[in-house]
């Protein structure tokens, strides 16, 4: 079975911050992500994974009328918003939620599973 | 340059859909999907689940949580996805808008952000 992990959390300040200083935020948890992807690799060797630009950088495209209208986003209106997402292959929803509490961000965020439509 | 089209529509208009309508409403992504691999932009793409298959884990004071259901209870759900391989904003904005779900519902873009120091999978 095909899963989405789709990986909710508060981006905030985060967003802002200059590249740098993100990447040196992100090298602190850079061990947890490491061994994240050495157990999504193991379970689905052809697993993608696929970080979002911030939520300034988010646009809404909406046709009406033949219209188009574009926004700034994000679309949804929540403090926590899809910062990323793994599309991975596994046995079983049990494999799913046991690798989704590995996801650095399930202990500020959300991850939220959604089977994917074949 | 990757960019993320999330699409978001009613999940109650589709569940009410007729198979007929169904059938038209998939022609039309598959329409989409075959002029965007023609064009070279097509770099990926899926359908979501319902939310009512939604599972949530949250990790909190070292324990696991899980919940059934989707991160958020909203009217217009994340129902799938393409990602894009456009040159620019204005290109993603001009495919977005080609997808069906922009003309009901809206068609989120976002940019992929890749960490120069990161592992890529």
């Amino acid at each position: 079975m095909k899963y989405a992990m789709l990986i909710y959390g508060d981006d905030g300040a985060w967003a802002d911050l200059p590249e740098e200083e993100r990447s040196e935020l992100r090298a602190a948890e850079m061990p947890q992500w490491t061994s994240l992807f050495e157990e999504l690799g193991k379970a689905d060797p052809s697993v993608v994974g696929k970080e979002l630009d911030g939520r300034s950088t988010a646009k809404v495209v909406q046709v009406r009328d033949g219209e188009r209208i574009v926004t700034d986003g994000p679309f949804a209106e929540t403090k926590e918003i899809l910062g990323g997402a793994f599309l991975v292959d596994l046995p079983d929803l049990d494999e799913a939620i046991r690798l989704a509490a590995l996801v650095p961000s399930a202990k500020h965020g959300s991850i939220e599973i959604r089977p994917i439509v074949q | 340059m990757q960019y993320m089209a999330l699409i978001y529509a009613d999940e109650e208009a589709w569940s009410g859909f007729s198979e007929e309508q169904r059938a038209a409403a998939y022609e039309q992504y598959r329409a989409f999907g075959r002029e965007a691999e023609e064009a070279g932009v097509l770099a990926g793409g899926n359908e979501l689940g319902s939310t009512r298959d939604a599972t949530t884990v949250r990790v909190r004071d070292e324990e696991t949580l899980v919940t059934d259901g989707p991160y958020a209870e909203v009217k217009e759900a994340l129902g799938g996805f393409y990602l894009l391989e456009c040159e620019s904003l204005d290109e993603a904005l001009d495919w977005a808008a080609r997808i069906p779900g922009a003309h009901h519902g809206a068609v989120e873009v976002r940019p992929v952000y890749v960490d120069p120091n990161e592992v890529q999978l």
